[in-house]
């Protein structure tokens, strides 16, 4: 540039006193009589300026302001955090709003600053934190361990309070396998999911530093589908929270029975379980819920759920037939085995209240 | 190395007027085994979560070391989990899941390197290193689940039922593994399960819950032979003791222990005892051990005062022993554990000995052993 070049940070009060843009980002230019500015980083009370008294041309300017703006970008470590969080933080809030609207299948607009980071398949994790206000780490903090947890291109996203949308590449599901170049059936990709989801508490259970619910979806293009996807996101750790308490990882393809439970009205739920006064009380024995919850997890197969449970094919079949004599309910038979399960999930639900 | 304290702990949830912990105490010495045992709903698991941070504490004091540590966020507890799941990184290989906590703690490389390899050494996975989760066994992964808690180098190691996914045969294994491995590195451990089994063989001190409440806290030799209380004495022991309700009586100068189906003398120090605290007369639960129940023709000759009579309803020969299901004794069925060799069918009658100096006798009402009161 034939001049001088002088990196400074000023206060984005000096900025605006200057004559710069009140809402300072990295690639703002401002002309002043000798001198030249360039915005190359902000932070939270400072922005960090390139300052020359070079003459430049208005394509020169626009070069500057591209790189500046690129550098910020396709590097998301030499975003300043908070600037990552404020981007983060804007989709988020549209995030909400699209939701509160119901439009669920809004694709998110070219004016996000994220948008470019988001049209590569990615993997949307869902994480809701329990932990006690006070212990509320920073944006900063999550994101350093999720990054290594997830690699350095994933994507932290706050929605509301103690809730926040992580997006993980889809290349992570291919690292799971032991093998390459194989294509991953849909089943394995499930099964990769859950790992990957399972790991994720377990990660930031230890090393974040307290109790969190996780729920993981099937691989998006953000673009297009990110709003649909944390709506469900969300319903599937309601529903896992609500009907299956004690698990942290939900999965949405596992709540689809929990989802037309909960949409039924409280009156209906109650009669149904009036008409089957009596049987509810069989779930008070840890071993007898114990033993269905193997049972139907095993869909229904008696050797497979007595290897599962570590116990002698006859002890399962006189558990079972215990349970006919007592409760009437045959889960060896479909139609029982029905009301058996949704009696089971809707006393979990009821008997909290 | 530290030890533990939990001084008058509560845990009550939101919502519920019953707490799931009540004035929990117990001060756990360091490098100590402690396992917590019950059943389900106990509150051994919500114990445990409050010492590891999960679980907010209502009321009391936790100490880890000489620090109170009820504020404490878990990472900065220094202690490491391991818990039944023990889910692994799915995409990282071994190595990468031993060293992820201490990367995150910016340990040096060349520290992580050590330490990782040393685990890896004492847990005999070495040549597993380069592989990804998906590969292993279930009985590697929990080696792995072990290493990663391993390399921290904690202060106290927290387990909550690391072993119930894996299959009897492994867990039997693991079981010794772990018990050897925490002497080997001396440190204070705490272990929850519902297995009394898997207490009684790894525990220093076992601490038997109920209801959120202790019931006794002992070595595992004491709470077998010395149950405070009607819940530990039926709780520990496989298949349990036996629970007969019956009448104390006196008779000619001997104490009498009357039941359908028995008439028994009780041995002199016991029946002085009886004597004393007013029981003779009233109902009484007496506590047998299927173990204490001979057939063996010696025996029976020595013990004239305790043999009973009752038919097998039902007899399981494990090979080296066999459980006879007695019928015809108290209102339930009584479980006698036998030589495997004893030639004995179902549905005979079989002539037994009580070893009435190996009895408990429990109050009706309050359930407490009176003979260790």
């Amino acid at each position: 540039m034939n001049a001088p070049v002088e990196i400074d940070t000023m206060t984005k009060t000096d900025w605006t006193k200057t004559g710069g843009a009140k809402l300072a980002e990295p690639g703002d230019q401002l002309q002043l009589e000798h001198d030249f500015f360039l915005v190359t980083k902000v932070e939270t009370n400072q922005v960090q300026v390139l300052r020359t008294k070079a003459k430049l041309s208005l394509l020169e300017k626009e070069l500057l302001s591209w790189i500046a703006k690129q550098g910020t970008m396709m590097k998301t470590g030499n975003v300043s955090a908070s600037e990552l969080e404020r981007q983060a933080r804007k989709l988020g809030e549209w995030l909400q709003q699209s939701i509160d609207a119901g439009e669920w299948r809004v694709e998110i607009p070219e004016r996000f600053e994220l948008h470019h980071r988001l049209f590569d398949g990615m993997i949307p994790f869902m994480l809701m934190s329990e932990q006690a206000e006070n212990r509320e780490p920073s944006y900063g903090e999550l994101e350093k361990v999720l990054r290594s947890y997830l690699s350095d291109d994933m994507l932290l996203v706050p929605l509301r309070e103690r809730e926040w949308l992580i997006l993980g590449s889809d290349r992570l599901l291919a690292e799971v396998e032991t093998y390459e170049g194989d294509l991953i059936e849909r089943g394995e990709t499930k099964e990769a999911l859950v790992s990957l989801a399972t790991g994720l508490h377990e990660m930031l259970t230890e090393e974040w530093g307290g109790d969190c619910h996780v729920a993981v979806g099937e691989p998006i293009i953000p673009t297009e589908s990110l709003v649909y996807s944390v709506a469900m996101l969300r319903e599937t750790i309601y529903l896992g929270r609500k009907f299956h308490v004690g698990m942290h990882v939900h999965m949405p393809w596992l709540v689809h029975l929990e989802r037309l439970l909960s949409g039924i009205p409280e009156p209906v739920r109650a009669r149904f379980m009036d008409e089957m006064s009596g049987r509810q009380d069989l779930f008070t024995d840890p071993e007898t819920v114990s033993t269905l919850d193997a049972f139907f997890a095993m869909d229904c197969n008696v050797s497979e759920t007595a290897k599962r449970l570590f116990i002698h094919r006859n002890t399962l079949l006189y558990r079972l037939d215990k349970l006919k004599q007592e409760a009437g309910l045959d889960v060896r038979s479909f139609n029982d085995a029905i009301l058996v399960r949704l009696l089971m999930l809707l006393y979990k639900v009821t008997k909290r209240k | 190395m530290a030890g533990v304290r939990l001084e008058h702990v509560y845990k009550k949830y939101p919502g519920s007027d019953k707490a799931s912990v009540t004035d929990f105490n117990l001060d756990i010495q360091d490098k100590e085994f402690l396992v917590l045992v019950g059943p389900s709903g106990c509150g051994k698991s919500t114990t445990l979560r409050m010492i590891a941070g999960l679980e907010e504490i209502s009321e009391g004091k936790l100490y880890i070391g000489d620090r109170v540590v009820n504020d404490v966020a878990p990472k900065d507890r220094d202690i490491a989990m391991v818990f039944q799941s023990y889910a692994l990184y799915p995409h990282m290989n071994v190595y990468q899941n031993m060293a992820f906590g201490l990367k995150l703690r910016k340990f040096r490389k060349d520290e992580i390197d050590r330490r990782v390899r040393e685990a890896a050494r004492t847990l005999e996975i070495e040549h597993l290193l380069d592989r990804k989760p998906k590969a292993l066994s279930g009985g590697q992964r929990q080696r792995v689940a072990l290493g990663r808690a391993i390399v921290r180098e904690p202060q106290v190691f927290l387990m909550d039922e690391p072993l119930s996914n894996l299959d009897a045969k492994l867990r039997t294994q693991m079981r010794a593994n772990i018990s050897k491995l925490m002497k080997r590195l001396e440190t204070t451990c705490i272990y929850v399960t519902h297995d009394q089994t898997e207490a009684m063989t790894m525990g220093d001190r076992i601490v038997v819950m109920k209801d959120g409440f202790i019931q006794q806290a002992a070595t595992p030799e004491e709470l077998y032979n010395h149950p405070i209380n009607l819940f530990v004495a039926g709780f520990i022991g496989a298949p349990a003791m036996n629970f007969i309700t019956g009448q104390l009586t006196e008779e000619g100068g001997a104490v009498r222990f009357k039941a359908t189906g028995i008439n028994v003398v009780v041995p002199a120090g016991k029946a002085q005892l009886l004597r004393e605290k007013g029981y003779i007369g009233r109902e009484i639960i007496v506590g047998i051990r299927p173990e204490d129940l001979h057939e063996e023709p010696v025996f029976i000759e020595a013990s004239p005062n305790s043999v009973i009579s009752a038919t097998i309803e039902v007899s399981e020969n494990l090979g080296h022993e066999m459980y006879l299901y007695l019928n015809g004794l108290g209102k339930d069925n009584v479980i006698a554990r036998l030589d495997g060799r004893a030639q004995l069918q179902e549905g005979q009658t079989v002539k037994l000995a009580i070893d009435m100096n190996k009895i408990h006798i429990f109050d009706k009402d309050t359930e407490l052993n009176i003979l260790e009161a």
